[in-house]
């Protein structure tokens, strides 16, 4: 099973580059895409899920162009977009039976898919309202539940997690881990914990770019002796914020203690971390957009 | 912000958004073809056999008439979706956060309606300056005579349109298809308001004024002249009577005054409109009757709440069955069964019995009282066929179904074959009578009929992506060719005569021809073009 992205390049009218020459190759496992808004991050997704065709490039599903033969992938493929609605006269059952029909299963393998993906999403017991009157969260978890619907080999899932309660992220993160045995799972989101909680690879990408790839632990030793502690009165917050990437502050008693990345010791007093998955992004974004992680401007 | 600078700037960027999109170029294009289709004598107004030389009183006086006759119908499915836009996008609920009043923001959308239908209008009027040109049959150009009706029968006649869309979409149950069937009668009311009503000031398009401009003109100058006065479309030969000479509208205080009333009135009905607005508050727009939504929010708020939640929230581990052969069984039918169902989701019972009661009455009555109720049979399902090939863009399912296999060759045929059905049992009670007493041509004419409706009811919705476009044309179609039993307009056959089986053929291709654009576009529209 082998998902083959060739030098991608897709642009929209008005010459507006959202890919350019993106390249991968994915094997079985959680791929966390991650990236800032605008990075181009839903457009590859829609390219992955035969929405949409790249302008140049081609992808491969196992030896098959997609763009060519779009249905080789869409009967395999599981897809959740950012933003997709709902038929709002229909109950959660016969709108997951309508996408079942039009996914090509069959009566019978469709009712007992669709029993267990409601159990699986918590929505049994509201199975039989229209989903006009669904909260966001609800809906959003009959999405997930059709993204499952033909037990796909690749599952394409754009900010699943977006108006979920903590409960039910959970229960979708673990999800996702169980899922990614023997197929392909790209998560796209803004959330690291998301990412961290799940990927065996993890993709960055900005400004159309891919800016690296590579698993979890490799992404974290880059930064690793580059994370610190320093606690500054609220009033030098800004001057450390100019000098250094900072990722997070907290307000304490004797001052702000912020987590700034820099590559070497930032004060005297700086005390060194652990690096985060959330570090490890801030400092190689900051990198692609040419700022070092000491926070000097190139 | 004061509140007329709120106005102005709710009116210019509403205007801004629904002006730069592709469908208003369309529209603008449209209007310079209505031009073209004057220039060249496929539209005229006409005096009996004749009509006056392109001056620029009798071209300012024809086009005006063309502007404010058509452009009102068509005008109302242009503009009916300024607060909808508001509503689908989300923005409604920031306006109506804001310090802007339900009356300030109704006017602000009624401003950039009218200001929408003014610069078709102002396409228009161009379009007639150059007309008066080309056709060179008077090179002097008279500004106001030419301008003038545009200014004061137009415009009013785009105002009171303008304003009735603002109503239409404040008022609930006018929102949706209905309003836009209703719209078609009403237009066609107030062409004939001024003759039905005995009164010539009842007359918001402008025509009596024109008619009783010209009239001691051609009376005083056409010998044998009996008052005939139409705008029409045809092709047939018009004779040009240069002796006729009419300077254009003499436009009286009472004349004026009249126009002013109808522009005052198409601000009064923007006013009422503020009175139905709900200002995007889900619980001001129930009826008192709860749809099947709003039952299923209420249920949702109730389940929602902390108890229910923590008791069923700890659910245990689910497992999930592998799905190995399940995929590609035989689910061609599976799809239409889907399709039928969701077309026919949401109706209520005396839609149903209406529907029942339309298909017992066309088996027992007589065969020609059937046909009849044919004509209002296949009236009935029209806000069904309008949905084909507009769900998915309606309800934002697009991402979903255009990644399923197989959505050309067995979703979108599912669509059409679910509209066919849904045609062929409204109007099951009339075939049944024609097979019976082997009426045969007559037979092949409803069943084109019966094709070329959801045919154009698919295509329609899959290249504009919304429903109006299918309800203002089938309405228009409906109304001239079954109803008025035009021949060839008639798709149900019954007006045809001997010339059934030639138009039946016809609308088969037509059916065939629609079928096919659907396809065309559908297929683009899946390559993510």
């Amino acid at each position: 099973m082998e998902l083959i992205i060739e030098n991608v390049t897709k642009v929209y009218r008005g010459n507006v580059i959202a890919l350019r020459d993106f390249a991968l190759a994915l094997g079985p496992g959680v791929l966390g895409l991650l990236g800032p808004n605008g990075a181009g991050k839903s457009t590859l997704m829609r390219i992955l899920a035969t929405i949409t065709r790249p302008t140049r490039g081609r992808v491969v599903w196992n030896g098959t162009d997609i763009a060519r033969k779009p249905d080789a992938l869409r009967r395999v493929l599981g897809y959740l977009p950012q933003d997709f609605g709902i038929y709002p006269n229909l109950t959660a059952i016969e709108f997951l039976d309508y996408l079942a029909a039009v996914k090509g299963l069959d009566a019978r393998s469709a009712r007992k898919r669709i029993d267990e993906l409601l159990a699986l999403v918590n929505l049994t017991d509201r199975a039989r309202r229209p989903l006009g009157g669904y909260s966001g969260g609800m809906r959003q978890r009959i999405g997930i539940a059709q993204a499952l619907l033909n037990d796909p080999k690749l599952l394409i899932v754009d900010e699943p997690t977006a108006g979920l309660d903590p409960e039910e992220r959970v229960r979708f993160r673990n999800l996702l881990s169980e899922l990614s045995g023997e197929r392909i799972v790209i998560l796209s989101t803004h959330i690291v914990s998301d990412v961290e909680a799940v990927a065996s690879e993890i993709t960055l990408i900005a400004q159309g770019q891919l800016v690296t790839h590579g698993r979890p632990e490799t992404l974290l030793s880059g930064v690793a002796g580059k994370v610190w502690e320093v606690v500054v009165p609220s009033a030098e917050l800004s001057a450390v914020r100019q000098k250094h990437v900072v990722s997070s502050t907290t307000h304490r008693s004797d001052g702000v203690h912020a987590r700034v990345l820099a590559d070497a010791k930032p004060t005297p007093t700086a005390r060194s971390l652990e690096p985060t998955l959330e570090d490890a992004y801030l400092a190689t974004l900051g990198a692609s957009r040419g700022m070092a992680v000491s926070g000097a401007a190139v | 912000m004061s509140s007329p600078r709120a106005v102005f700037a709710l009116a210019l960027g509403d205007f801004r958004e629904r002006s730069r999109r592709y469908s208003f170029l369309v529209t603008l294009l449209l209007a310079s073809y209505l031009g073209y289709l004057a220039a060249t004598g496929k539209v005229s107004l006409r005096l009996g056999e004749y009509r006056g030389l392109y001056t620029s009183a009798w071209v300012g006086a024809m086009m005006s008439l063309i502007t404010t006759s058509f452009l009102s119908l068509i005008g109302f499915y242009i503009v009916k979706n300024a607060v909808q836009c508001d509503r689908q996008t989300g923005v409604g609920e920031i306006l109506a956060s804001a310090p802007l009043s339900r009356t300030f923001y109704v006017v602000g959308k009624f401003i950039s309606n009218l200001a929408l239908l003014a610069s078709i209008v102002g396409v228009i009027a161009l379009s007639a300056v150059a007309m008066q040109l080309l056709a060179a049959e008077d090179r002097v150009i008279h500004l106001w005579a030419l301008l003038s009706p545009f200014l004061l029968l137009s415009l009013p006649a785009m105002a009171l349109t303008a304003a009735l869309a603002i109503l239409f979409e404040t008022v609930q149950w006018l929102r949706g298809g209905f309003g836009n069937v209703a719209w078609f009668f009403l237009w066609a009311l107030g062409l004939s308001l001024p003759r039905t009503s005995g009164i010539p000031q009842c007359d918001p398009f402008g025509l009596q004024t024109v008619f009783h401009s010209i009239m001691p003109a051609a009376r005083a100058s056409i010998p044998g002249y009996e008052g005939g006065f139409s705008l029409t479309f045809a092709n047939t030969p018009i004779q040009v009577f240069r002796g006729f000479h009419w300077d254009g509208i003499t436009w009286t205080s009472a004349e004026f005054s009249l126009r002013i009333i109808w522009f005052a009135l198409a601000l009064a009905l923007v006013l009422l409109s503020a009175a139905f607005f709900d200002r995007f508050d889900p619980a001001r727009s129930q009826s008192p009757w709860p749809s099947k939504q709003e039952v299923a929010a209420k249920v949702a708020a109730e389940i929602l709440s902390p108890s229910y939640t923590a008791e069923t929230a700890t659910g245990a581990r689910i497992h999930l069955t592998p799905l190995t052969h399940a995929l590609h069984g035989s689910p061609c039918g599976r799809i239409f069964i889907a399709e039928l169902r969701l077309a026919v989701k949401g109706l209520r019972w005396w839609w149903y019995a209406v529907a029942a009661g339309l298909i017992v009455a066309q088996c027992f009555a007589p065969l020609n009282v059937s046909r009849g109720l044919l004509t209002a049979a296949w009236i009935w399902p029209i806000l069904i066929w309008s949905t084909a090939g507009t769900r998915e863009v309606r309800f934002g399912t697009q991402q979903l179904l255009f990644s399923c296999p197989g959505i050309l060759g067995r979703q979108l045929p599912a669509a059409w074959l679910a509209g066919v059905t849904i045609t062929f049992l409204l109007g099951a009670g009339v075939a049944l009578r024609l097979a019976m007493s082997g009426q045969a041509t007559a037979l092949l004419a409803w069943t084109a009929g019966a094709l070329f409706v959801p045919s154009l009811a698919l295509a329609s919705g899959v290249w504009t992506g919304t429903s109006r476009f299918f309800e203002g044309l089938y309405t228009a179609l409906w109304y001239v060719g079954p109803l008025n039993r035009v021949p060839g307009l008639d798709f149900t056959g019954a007006a045809s005569g001997a010339r059934t089986a030639r138009f039946a053929w016809m609308y088969l291709v037509i059916a065939a021809g629609l079928l096919a654009a659907a396809f065309a576009r559908r297929a683009r529209q899946l390559r993510g073009i």
